[in-house]
């Protein structure tokens, strides 16, 4: 029995334009981390050697420091690492694996597969058949030439791979890096590691596309682990996924239509997990109350989620007579309010939606602010003058930042 | 509220009380001229009011100079059914009284409750200003301020608004103008007035354009790294090839072509030596074909030298046959021309013979001629000198006879002046008598002149002396004595009797003279040079004559006739001259033909001989044997040479046709272009080596900046900055909505507060300006007047661009509207208008008058004026002035 761990599409030095600039660093670094947990999970599961097919790096051109770093993360594995580069960072004329090894920051123990080729490695009872991306970009299938290439008998015969296997995606029939399905069984592969498809994927039970360790999208397609193959003498390998992920990607779309729906949601928020990226899509209709609430919980996920974005772009307000009390918003600005609910239908609902949120604030704000007034009378036009002329006097405050609009 | 009655006393211009009472509950008019007390009855109602019973400052209130006097004011009003007593003095005993209805209020309380009904207030102190004033400040209209709305409303303001507020219900926003304000400021802090954005708006925008720009920039650095990586891979491939050397080929080639070129070259050289051998065979070809044909040419030679040499014999022949005539023509014509000389001399002397005895001849005649005149000659000068003698003897000398004529001719005219003083005696005597006078007798008839005394004696008778008288016949004989003389002595020297005798002496020489000079001519005639001379020809002559005959008789005989004419002998000699010219001629002819022929013959014998030679030389030559061997040698020669020529030919042929095949100019040309293109190989192999160490340098140096993952990392900056401006603009957007529907509804509320004052303007202008519209703002001030122009269109014009004119009229509808809106509230109103519309002109006035008509059935009006004609027809009693003092 022979086992190896296979993983792929590292995309080191990848970055997160989408987040908050210390959300998308800590996503960015979480990268790095997480191979240094793959080295740790090596180690611990005492794998031959690790494979990572294609896509190390997220381009070619990425600092030295970075570079650096990921050798150094790797240490943690002292056993051989084989690695080929995939279209992101193609061994080309000049690549990040040529500045790596100008830099003198590959190991010893880390292989670096640049040219189509087999390497035997009989001390690990191995044969990788390595077809390393030398283009950014190609249509022929790199893997063709596995049929015919012979390997040591005994060896076990693991192809190593960076490409779209064909036929698996009805879209993707254009693709570059083309990588016939069936390859496995022409080549006579123990077992195909593939890289390029960020899902856990499996192809055939020869086959399979580890994913990236790291998730990077919201996809619920099985990101976020590191293979672990075990090769029997015979018969068909073992393959267990391993989750070695720092964050969760999350992507909540919810319709609130009752009272209840909002409950439900305010629930689930409370129990997000701090290593959850969370990006929450809403639709429905909110009072203004509701939308009070919502709003201190998406504030308090906020504060312990690594990131949380909300799209509430579908999401109308429509204020209740009981709101408007709460709100005290008598004489014109419960026309007005009337008016923007109303024009949350229109092409500019989404400022009228926004309108009457900010208003909402300012009048909760004003509440909050001299509450003696409470739900008293109304007063006079002398009292509203008044009013008018302390509020003038009032420094001019920030502009309230809309937590809630960070989509 | 209605007020009753007015009393005064001691105010102002009033000493004494005044009382006006029964007041009208619509309009009052009050008129009478300036000075008459109007003003002091409308100061005394403000002072009622406004005034503080216990105000030091009414002094002003008291009359003119008196300081003692205490001003009263009393007043009594209805209002809502009750009746309102106010009795107010001030200064001296200052108080003030209120009844209402039996209510007694006293001093502040009562000023207070005064206050609070009308809506004014009282100052804190000092006297009342215009700001204290309220709603009476708005409804009692001072002289002249008509027109100024603006601050009476303004002070009013809480009233009115708390009027409209009464009427309307609480519907005004408790909290909105405030909201308002806030909503604006937030606004303002991303949004310029004009929508531009501003503040963290503007800078995260600008943020964006700079991020994009750097991004860009980054993008192109990328993309430049990304070509040069694709270069840098081609050239590796590039470089593998090179590394094959495969210009190594084309200098292999080039070489070749090179060894190729060489051949020809030398081929080329061999044509050329070829081609001297050629050219020299053919030379040699030349030279003995040349010879060949001389031999030929000698023959025809020979063949020409025979014919010549017989040619000339024949012509010797010829001339040697011709020699005896031309001797024999020589001889004749040397006889011939001796014959021809001689007779030619003949000739000649008988021409000279015949010539001397011409002369001879003549010179006889010539002697015989002279001799005679010479004799003839002789004799006339002896004849000349003769008479040159006898002209000598007679000569008379020309000069002195013409002096004796004159003495002559002096002497007859003394005569006869003699005859004309000489006493005259006349005489006629008898026949036979006489008379002696002086010596001599007298007979008959006649007359004498008497000059000197004289006798008479008369026969018988005696004697008679008759004495002529004067002296002149004494000068006269004088001088008549003295001319006598004077002839006498020419004559005398001129050896003459007398006159005539001396004249015919002169005829006498004259005669002489022409003969002498006839002769003088005939003797030049015979002799012209003179006898000598004559002389002197004839010896010559004779000499001549004695020559010619010596000569004569040295000449040979006359072959001629003596006889012959010398007519004759001059023929003979022309013809001998003549066949001696023809003789000569023919001579020298025959002498010329002769040295002709003789030359000719010498030629002729010399040619021959030359002929003869050069015939033998030719003729021994080519008989000799060297000759023929030579031929025989040369045209062997030449047939070699001729196989030699067809020989080299055929190789240079052969040649030219190998180096044809070759193509040297296209060998060449390979040279050059497999040299060049190995060059070129190489070069760009260099190149390519260089070009990537440089790529390679440049790509390790991009490469470092980790140009991507700053791209990542600014793009994703990007990102955080569209987003954060895209959230701004958003916020931006919904202040902008909010700020509008806020105002928007505002000012749709205010609207709706301010339409029943709307609605009592409106009344009020529709009697003014049909048609017309007066806005009012939010402070219930009017705003813009609306009205249709005389061209039909309509007319926009601000409240305070009116004129002064249109500005009071619009005051007082909008006071008398105000009065409406707080009547229909439940305030008192009261209007009092001191000379109002003073401004306006009778055409505004007239509707202005309606207006106030109209509002008196509302309200109480006190109108002041000091124009009663215009207020004539106001529909209201007025009252004078006067009439209320005298009255009171």
């Amino acid at each position: 029995m022979i086992r190896i761990l296979h993983t792929a599409d590292w995309q080191i030095g990848r970055q997160y334009g989408r987040f908050a600039p210390e959300d998308a660093a800590a996503l960015a670094e979480a990268r790095l981390g997480t191979v240094e947990r793959i080295a740790a999970l090596a180690g611990e599961q005492q794998v031959r050697a690790v494979l990572v097919a294609g896509d190390v790096f997220d381009a070619q051109t990425v600092s030295d420091r970075t570079i650096r770093r990921l050798f150094n993360a790797m240490e943690g594995f002292a056993g051989p690492w084989i690695l080929i580069p995939g279209n992101h960072d193609a061994a080309l004329a000049e690549s990040v694996w040529s500045r790596a090894a100008r830099l003198g920051a590959i190991a010893p123990h880390v292989r670096v597969i640049l040219q189509p080729q087999v390497l035997e490695l009989p001390e690990l009872g191995l044969a990788v058949l390595a077809a390393p991306l030398t283009q950014r970009q190609t249509h022929s299938d790199l893997t063709g030439w596995f049929d015919s290439a012979e390997t040591s008998c005994g060896l076990r015969r693991i192809g190593l791979a960076h490409g779209s296997v064909q036929g698996l995606l009805a879209d993707d029939i254009d693709s570059p890096n083309p990588i016939a399905a069936d390859r496995a069984a022409r080549a006579r592969l123990d077992y195909l590691a593939l890289g390029d498809w960020h899902g856990l994927k499996c192809v055939n039970e020869r086959c399979w596309y580890s994913g990236t360790p790291e998730q990077d999208r919201f996809k619920d397609n099985g990101a976020g682990q590191v293979l672990l193959v075990d090769l029997p003498e015979n018969g068909a390998p073992q393959v267990e996924a391993h989750a070695v992920g720092q964050f969760q990607w999350q992507r909540w779309s919810e319709a609130l239509a009752v009272a209840s729906d909002l409950d439900r949601l305010i629930e689930r928020l409370e129990q997000v997990p701090a290593s959850a990226v969370l990006e929450l899509q809403l639709a429905g209709q909110l009072d203004l109350a509701s939308q009070a609430r919502l709003q201190q919980a998406i504030s308090i996920a906020q504060g312990r989620c690594r990131s949380l974005q909300c799209d509430l772009a579908e999401l109308r307000l429509t204020p209740t007579d009981a709101d408007l009390a709460a709100l005290q918003a008598d004489g014109y600005l419960g026309d007005a309010i009337a008016e923007l609910r109303e024009h949350q239908q229109l092409d500019e609902g989404e400022a009228a939606r926004d309108a009457l949120a900010i208003l909402a604030g300012l009048l909760r704000e004003r509440q909050s602010g001299k509450g003696d007034h409470g739900s008293q009378g109304l007063p006079g036009a002398q009292e509203a003058q008044e009013a008018q002329e302390k509020q003038a006097e009032a420094p001019a405050t920030e502009p309230t930042p809309m937590r809630e609009d960070q989509a | 509220m209605r007020l009753q009655r007015l009393r005064i006393e001691q105010f102002r211009q009033f000493h004494g009380p005044i009382e006006i009472d029964g007041l009208e509950p619509g309009i009052n008019l009050f008129t009478g001229p300036n000075e008459s007390g109007k003003s002091t009855l409308v100061r005394a109602i403000r002072a009622a009011f406004f005034e503080r019973h216990r105000s030091s400052s009414a002094e002003e209130l008291q009359p003119w100079g008196d300081s003692s006097a205490s001003p009263a004011v009393e007043l009594d009003f209805d209002w809502q059914g009750q009746r309102w007593q106010l009795r107010k003095r001030f200064l001296k005993q200052k108080r003030c009284d209120l009844l209402v209805d039996g209510q007694a209020f006293n001093g502040d309380d009562a000023e207070e409750r005064l206050a609070e009904l009308l809506g004014y207030q009282f100052p804190s102190r000092g006297a009342s200003k215009a700001e204290h004033w309220g709603i009476p400040g708005l409804l009692w209209i001072e002289q002249g301020t008509g027109q100024d709305l603006h601050a009476a409303v303004g002070h009013a303001g809480k009233h009115l608004q708390s009027a409209l507020g009464t009427s309307l219900g609480e519907v005004a926003s408790s909290s909105g103008d405030a909201l308002i304000a806030q909503v604006e400021r937030e606004r303002a802090a991303l949004l310029t007035a004009t929508g531009r954005p501003t503040g963290a708006l503007a800078r995260v925008s600008q943020q964006c354009e700079e991020q994009q720009m750097r991004l860009s920039e980054l993008d192109t650095s990328i993309d430049t790294y990304r070509q040069q990586v694709d270069r840098l891979g081609g050239l590796r491939l590039q470089q593998q090839e090179d590394a094959t050397r495969p210009w190594e080929a084309y200098r292999q080639q080039g070489r070749q072509a090179e060894a190729q070129l060489t051949e020809v070259a030398r081929w080329q050289h061999e044509q050329q030596r070829a081609e001297q051998e050629l050219q020299s065979g053919l030379a040699s070809q030349q030279l003995c074909h040349d010879q060949l044909q001389a031999f030929e040419r000698q023959q025809h030679e020979l063949a020409e030298r025979a014919k010549d040499r017989q040619d000339q014999a024949a012509r010797l022949a010829e001339l040697q046959a011709r020699q005896s005539a031309i001797q024999t023509r020589l001889e004749q014509a040397r006889l011939h021309y001796q014959q021809s000389r001689e007779s030619l001399q003949q000739a000649r002397h008988d021409a000279q013979r015949a010539g001397i005895q011409a002369e001879l001849t003549q010179l006889e005649q010539t002697l015989k001629d002279n001799e005679a005149r010479l004799q003839q000659a002789r004799a006339q000068q002896t004849d000349l000198l003769q008479r040159r003698g006898q002209w000598q003897a007679l000569h008379i000398d020309e000069a002195s006879l013409r002096q004796l004529q004159k003495l002559h001719q002096d002497l007859s005219d003394l005569r006869v002046a003699e005859q004309a003083v000489a006493t005259r005696l006349q005489f006629d005597l008898q026949a036979g008598q006489s008379l002696q006078l002086g010596h001599e007798t007298i007979r008959g008839q006649g007359e004498r002149r008497l000059l000197q005394p004289i006798e008479l004696r008369i026969a018988g008778i005696g004697l008679m002396r008759i004495q002529p008288g004067g002296e002149d016949v004494a000068s006269l004989v004088r001088r008549q004595q003295a001319v006598q003389d004077r002839i006498n002595t020419l004559q005398t020297h001129l050896q003459v009797q007398n006159l005539s005798e001396a004249e015919a002496r002169a005829e006498q020489c004259r005669r002489l003279q022409q003969a002498i000079e006839q002769d003088e001519l005939q003797l030049r005639h015979l002799a012209p040079n003179g006898i000598d001379a004559l002389e002197g020809q004839l010896t010559l002559a004779r000499q001549r004559r004695q020559a010619l005959s010596t000569q004569l008789a040295a000449l040979p005989p006359a072959t001629v006739n003596q006889t012959d004419s010398d007519t004759g002998i001059h023929t003979s000699l022309t013809a001998a001259q003549t066949l001696l010219d023809n003789a000569t001629d023919q001579l020298r002819a025959a002498e010329q033909a002769e040295a002709r022929y003789q030359k000719d013959l010498g030629l002729a014998e010399q040619a021959s001989r030359i002929a003869q030679a050069e015939w033998q030389r030719l003729q021994n030559d080519i008989i000799a044997p060297e000759r023929q061997q030579r031929t025989q040698q040369l045209q062997t020669q030449l047939l070699e040479l001729r196989a030699t020529e067809s020989a080299l030919r055929k190789d240079m042929n052969s040649l030219q046709q190998q180096i044809e095949a070759a193509r040297p100019d296209i060998l060449r040309q390979d040279i050059q272009r497999l040299g060049r293109t190995a060059e070129a190989l190489e070069h760009a192999a260099r190149e390519r080596e260089r070009e990537l160490t440089r790529l390679q340098s440049s790509l390790e140096a991009l490469g470092a900046q980790g140009l991507e993952e700053k791209r990542a990392e600014l793009a994703q900056e990007l990102q955080f900055s569209h987003r954060r401006r895209d959230e701004l603009a958003r916020r931006a957007a919904a202040l902008d909505l909010l700020l509008l529907t806020l105002k928007d509804k505002r000012q749709a509320l205010t609207r709706r507060l301010q339409a029943p004052l709307q609605h009592h303007l409106h009344h009020y202008l529709q009697l003014l300006f049909p048609q017309a519209s007066l806005d009012i703002d939010e402070n219930l001030m009017p705003a813009q007047l609306v009205r249709t122009g005389a061209g039909g269109h309509e007319e926009r014009g601000e409240f305070q661009a009116l004129s002064f004119g249109a500005r009071e009229q619009m005051g007082l509808i909008s006071r008398l509207a105000y009065a409406d809106l707080l009547q229909a509230a439940g305030r008192p109103t009261l209007i009092i208008l001191d000379d109002a519309l003073v401004h306006s002109d009778p055409e505004r006035l007239a509707p202005m008058k309606r207006i106030l008509f109209d509002a008196a059935q509302r309200h109480q009006i006190l109108l002041f004026t000091c124009h009663p004609a215009n207020w004539r027809d106001l529909g209201a009693p007025p009252r004078d002035m006067q009439a209320i003092k005298t009255g009171a």
